[in-house]
C-alpha cells in the first residue's frame, strides 16, 4: 500500500538514510530494527511528514505523495505514535483525541458528541478507555491507547508505533501486541519500530533490519532466529552476549552498610520501609524489583538526592545520614541515574560540558577557579574515543547525540571519575544491543577494578546476568536476599511478588 | 555558516526589520521623504552631527550626541545585564526596574549624606545601591526558593512595592530635600560633588564614568559566565536544575548568587544614572530603564556581548530620537522600533526556519541521525 522509494537524507556530514527501498503492505505487521542511530526514526519520520527526504519519493497506493507535514500524512492515512506520547496531561481522553478537529455546536465544543464519537472509536477496535477519564490519571500503557486511539480517530490506515515497548511493563507489551494483532486482521497496517529482537519476531510477520542509514535486509519473523536478526543489525556474526561469569565472592572492604533504611518517595508516601543492606569493594548487588518499590528511592538516598526519614549507616567511612550530592561525589559516589534528561546531563550544554558535570570543580576540568577549556577538551576526546561515541565530537551539544550515545557518555563520565560505589540505574534501557553489551561490559570492568556497583534495574535477566548478589524489593522492603551461583529466577520471581513473612536470610 | 553568525543573524534581521516597519509607518502618516529625514535626524543625535562637522563645526558636535548615546546606552546595558544574569539561572527577571529604583536612592542617600573623598565616595554610593538593588531581588529569590513563589509575580509586585516605597513616601516624605521645612521640591538633596561621577570630556559632552563602568561590567559577566567554574554552574543550574544538583552542584546558592547580581546591576544602573547625570533621586527614573532591560537582553541573544551591543545601538537610537521632533515626529519612535525587534526576536523560531535552505543540509554540521527535531538553544 506505501512505497518508499530510493530515500535519502542527511543531516549535515551524517548520511542519516542512503537509498532506501521499503514496500509495506496492507494488513501487515512490519517490524523495523535496527541499532541506535541506525536510521529507523529517521525513516518513520520522512513517512510521517516530520522530516522530507532529500531525495527519493513516497508513494501511497501507487501514488507519489508530498508529505511535508505530519497533516499531509494524516491525509494519506498515515499516523504515528511516538515514543513520548504527544498528550495534554490535564485534558480528557475524549478531548485530547478529538484536538485539532472538536465537534462543536454554536461555537462551542461538543463535549457529548466528542465522548460518544470516540468511545465508538474505542469499541469499534477494542479499546478499553474512558472517553471521560484525564489522561494523567492513566497508566503509560492506557496513555499509549489513546494515541493509537486519536490516530485511528484521524482515519490511520498505517500506524506506526516508534518502539512502543520501551515504557510498557510486560503485560501492557502482550496488551500492545494482541492490539496490533487485532488491527492488522481488520485490514490496518502496523510498523513497529524496536530493538527488541524477541518481541519483534514474535508479533511481526515481516522483519525490516536497517543499519546505519541502510536498509540490510528484509525477513519473514516465522522462519528467523534473534541471533540471525542481531547479526544482521550489528554486522557481524558474533553477537556480543551477557556470558556466563564466575562467581565474586563479597570478600572486599565493606563500602555500604546501610541499617532500617526509611524514606517517602516523590508522592510522600513511605518508599523505603526498612531496608537493610551492604555492598563489598568489587562486588555488583543487583536489585531486583517490579517498578515502585522503593529501588528507585534507595538509588537516590545513597547519592544524596533523597533525605532518610529514618534509619542510617555507614557510606564509605562516614554516617549516611545529612549526605548530599556534593558529598556522595566527595566520597567517591557514581551515579548513573535513570532519567537521563532530567537528572544526568544538560541537553542544551555541550558533550564536553556535560562530562565536566559533577566534576567541573576538579583537574582536568578546572584550574583554580577557571575552567580549564584545553583539559576538558582533552579528556573528553578521549572518553569519546573510548566508548566509540558518535559522533565523537566535544563541540556539539548533548541533544545532539541519539538516546544511546548520549547513555555512553553518561556512563563514560561516572566511571572516568574512579567511583568507589556506583550507583547505576536502568543503565541499558533502550539502547541497543551494541551499547548494551559495552555499558555492561563496563560495569563489570569497574566491579573487576575493585568497584562496589549498586545495579537497580526493572530488567531480571539483566540484573541476573551481571548480579554477584541480588536483593529483592517488594513494597519498601527487601523480600529475598540471593548469591550467585544460587540464583533461582522463579523464586526471585516469586519474591518481586511479595512473599513477605518468609524472608529467608535478608 | 558558523554556529555563532546562527546566534546572531535573527536579532540583526529583527532590528533592521523593526526599522523598514517603522520607516513604513511614518512613512505613511506623513511621507517618505519626512521618514528618511527623521532616520537622518535620529542618526545625527544618536551617532554625531558629522555633516555639521564636515561643514566646520566644533568638535562637540561629535562628542555632545555620542555622550548622551553612551549615557542612555551605559543605563540600558546595566539593566539588560541584570535580566541576562537571572536568565542564565534560570529566572526572568522583571523587576530591574524596583531594584533601579531602590539602588538609585540608596546612591543619592548615600551620595548626599557621606562626606568622603571622590576615591571612596563613589565606590560607597555604587556600593549602595548594588547592595540595596540586591537585596531587593533576593527577596524574590528568598520567595522562590523558599515557598516556590514564581518570580515574575514577586518581581512584578516588587516594582510597585518599590514605587510605593520610594516615589510615594520617602522621596517626597522623610528623604526629601528640606524636608521639614517649607520648601515644597521633590526628589532627594543633592549629592555631594566628591559623589560626582568624573566627566571624560569635560565640557565637551556629558558622557561620564558611568559608561566605561558599564563596558567593563558587561566584560566581567561575560568572562564569569564562559570562564568561570561558578559562571558554568550558574548556567547549568539554569539549563538543568535537577542534573545541576544531582552534579553536587549547589542549586540554592548558585540561583541566589545570580538573583542577588542581577539586583546588583539593576541598582548599579540606579546608581549611574543618580551619580552620573540627575546628581539627586529626582523622584522617579524618568524611564522604564528596568523593562528596557528586558529587550535589551532578549535582542543581544542574552550573551552579555550582545547585550552590551544591543545597549549601544539602542542608546544611540533613543539619544537620537529627540531629533526626530525638528521634523515633527514624535520621539517616542525609538522605543517603538526597539519594541518591534523584541516582538521580532520573540519569534526567533521562524527566522530559524526562514534561514534553514529548503533542500540542502541543515546549519549544525553534525547531527545523529536519530536527534530530536531542531530545538534551538534557548
Amino acid at each position: 500500500m506505501i512505497s518508499l522509494r530510493h530515500i535519502h537524507k542527511r543531516f549535515g556530514a551524517v548520511t542519516a538514510l542512503d537509498d532506501v527501498s521499503l514496500d509495506i503492505g496492507t494488513g501487515e505487521i512490519l517490524a523495523l530494527v535496527g541499532e541506535n542511530g541506525a536510521g529507523k526514526s529517521t525513516l518513520m519520520n520522512v513517512l510521517y511528514g516530520l522530516y522530507q527526504a532529500d531525495s527519493g519519493e513516497v508513494l501511497v497506493k501507487g501514488q507519489p505523495v508530498r508529505l511535508r507535514s505530519p497533516r499531509d500524512a494524516i491525509a494519506q492515512g498515515i499516523g504515528m505514535v511516538h515514543q513520548h506520547f504527544m498528550l495534554v496531561p490535564t485534558l480528557t481522553v475524549a478531548e485530547n483525541v478529538v484536538l485539532g478537529r472538536e465537534p462543536s455546536r454554536w461555537g462551542r465544543m461538543d463535549m457529548d458528541r466528542a465522548c460518544q464519537e470516540v468511545a465508538a472509536t474505542c469499541e469499534r477496535f477494542g479499546f478499553k478507555l474512558d472517553p471521560r477519564a484525564r489522561v494523567d490519571t492513566l497508566s503509560v500503557g492506557s496513555q499509549q491507547k489513546v494515541e493509537i486511539v486519536k490516530a485511528l480517530h484521524r482515519g490511520a490506515q498505517v500506524l506506526i508505533l516508534d518502539e512502543p515497548t520501551a515504557v510498557l511493563t510486560p503485560q501492557e507489551s502482550d496488551d500492545l501486541f494482541r492490539v496490533a494483532r487485532g488491527l492488522a486482521a481488520g485490514g490496518r497496517t502496523v510498523v513497529f519500530i524496536s530493538h527488541k529482537l524477541r518481541e519483534v519476531l514474535s508479533v511481526a510477520e515481516r522483519v525490516a533490519v536497517m543499519r546505519r542509514g541502510r536498509l540490510v535486509a528484509e525477513v519473514r519473523a516465522a522462519n528467523t532466529r534473534p541471533e540471525e536478526l542481531a547479526a544482521l543489525m550489528v554486522g557481524e556474526s558474533r553477537v556480543p552476549q551477557a556470558e556466563a561469569q564466575a562467581y565474586h565472592p563479597p570478600g572486599g572492604e565493606k563500602l555500604l552498610e546501610a541499617k532500617d533504611l526509611r524514606a517517602r518517595g516523590e508522592d510522600g508516601r513511605p518508599a523505603l520501609q526498612g531496608v537493610s543492606l551492604e555492598v563489598h569493594a568489587g562486588e555488583i548487588v543487583g536489585i531486583a524489583g517490579v517498578d515502585g518499590n522503593g529501588q528507585r528511592e534507595l538509588a537516590e538516598v545513597l547519592t544524596g538526592l533523597r533525605t532518610l526519614d529514618g534509619g542510617g549507616g555507614t557510606l564509605l567511612g562516614a554516617p549516611l545520614t545529612g549526605l548530599t550530592p556534593a558529598e556522595a561525589r566527595r566520597r567517591g559516589v557514581g551515579h548513573v541515574p535513570e532519567d537521563r534528561l532530567w537528572r544526568a546531563v544538560v541537553k542544551a550544554m555541550t558533550v564536553e560540558e556535560n562530562v565536566a558535570l559533577g566534576r567541573q570543580t576538579q583537574a582536568p576540568f578546572a584550574r583554580g577557579l577557571q575552567v580549564d577549556f584545553a583539559g576538558r577538551r582533552e579528556r573528553t576526546a578521549a572518553l569519546l574515543k573510548a566508548y566509540d561515541v558518535r559522533p565523537p565530537d566535544p563541540e556539539v551539544p548533548l541533544q545532539a547525540l541519539s538516546g544511546g550515545n548520549q547513555q555512553k557518555v553518561v556512563v563514560a563520565r561516572e566511571l572516568d571519575a574512579g567511583p568507589k560505589l556506583l550507583v547505576v540505574v536502568q543503565p541499558t534501557r533502550g539502547l541497543d544491543i551494541g551499547a548494551v553489551a559495552q555499558v555492561q561490559a563496563k560495569l563489570r570492568e569497574a566491579r573487576d577494578k575493585g568497584a562496589g556497583v549498586v545495579l537497580v534495574s526493572l530488567d531480571l535477566e539483566e540484573v541476573l546476568a551481571l548480579a554477584d548478589r541480588v536483593y529483592v524489593f517488594f513494597e519498601g522492603r527487601i523480600t529475598g536476599t540471593f548469591t550467585r551461583p544460587e540464583f533461582d529466577e522463579r523464586e526471585i520471581g516469586r519474591r518481586m511478588l511479595g512473599t513477605r513473612g518468609e524472608v529467608a536470610h535478608g | 555558516m558558523g554556529e555563532r553568525l546562527r546566534a546572531v543573524l535573527p536579532s540583526v534581521f529583527s532590528v533592521l526589520l523593526a526599522l523598514a516597519v517603522c520607516w513604513v509607518f511614518i512613512a505613511l502618516t506623513r511621507d517618505a521623504e519626512t521618514a528618511t529625514g527623521a532616520y537622518l535626524q535620529m542618526l545625527r543625535g544618536g551617532l554625531g552631527d558629522w555633516p555639521q562637522y564636515f561643514e566646520g563645526g566644533r568638535l562637540a558636535v561629535l562628542t555632545r550626541p555620542l555622550g548622551e548615546a553612551a549615557i542612555k546606552a551605559a543605563l540600558l546595558l546595566l539593566t539588560g545585564l541584570s535580566v541576562t544574569v537571572a536568565f542564565k539561572v534560570g529566572l526572568f527577571n522583571i523587576g530591574a526596574q524596583g531594584q533601579m529604583l531602590v539602588g538609585a536612592l540608596a546612591a543619592a542617600v548615600a551620595g548626599a549624606q557621606l562626606q568622603l573623598p571622590a576615591v571612596l565616595h563613589i565606590p560607597v554610593a555604587v556600593l549602595a545601591a548594588c547592595v540595596a538593588g540586591g537585596l531587593w531581588a533576593l527577596i524574590a529569590a528568598a520567595l522562590k526558593l523558599s515557598r516556590g513563589v514564581h518570580e515574575v509575580i514577586s518581581t512584578i509586585m516588587l516594582n510597585w512595592v518599590a514605587v510605593s516605597l520610594v516615589d510615594n513616601w520617602l522621596s517626597v516624605g522623610p528623604l526629601r530635600a528640606g524636608a521639614g521645612t517649607h520648601l515644597s521640591t521633590t526628589g532627594t538633596a543633592e549629592i555631594a560633588a566628591s559623589a560626582q561621577l568624573p566627566r571624560l570630556l569635560g565640557e565637551m559632552s556629558r558622557l561620564h564614568l558611568g559608561f566605561p563602568l558599564a563596558l567593563a561590567v558587561a566584560l566581567a559577566i561575560w568572562v564569569w559566565l564562559s570562564r568561570l567554574r561558578s559562571g558554568f554552574e550558574t548556567r547549568a543550574v539554569g539549563l538543568g536544575a535537577e542534573a545541576a544538583r544531582a552534579a553536587g552542584i549547589p542549586v540554592v546558592r548558585r540561583t541566589a548568587q545570580a538573583m542577588g547580581l542581577a539586583g546588583a546591576l539593576a541598582g548599579m544602573a540606579g546608581a549611574v544614572l543618580v551619580l552620573g547625570t540627575e546628581y539627586r533621586y529626582p523622584g522617579g527614573l524618568g524611564a522604564p530603564y528596568g523593562f528596557d532591560g528586558i529587550a535589551i537582553s532578549l535582542i543581544g541573544g542574552n550573551h552579555p556581548l550582545g547585550v552590551a551591543l544591543s545597549a549601544l545601538f539602542f542608546g544611540a537610537l533613543r539619544a537620537g530620537g529627540t531629533r526626530m521632533q525638528l521634523l515633527g515626529v514624535h520621539k517616542s519612535y525609538p522605543e517603538l522600533i526597539q519594541g518591534l525587534a523584541l516582538l521580532f526576536v520573540a519569534g526567533r523560531m521562524v527566522w530559524l526556519s526562514l534561514l534553514r535552505p529548503r533542500k540542502v543540509a541543515p546549519m549544525a554540521p553534525t547531527r545523529q541521525p536519530e536527534a530530536s527535531p531542531e530545538v534551538p538553544r534557548a
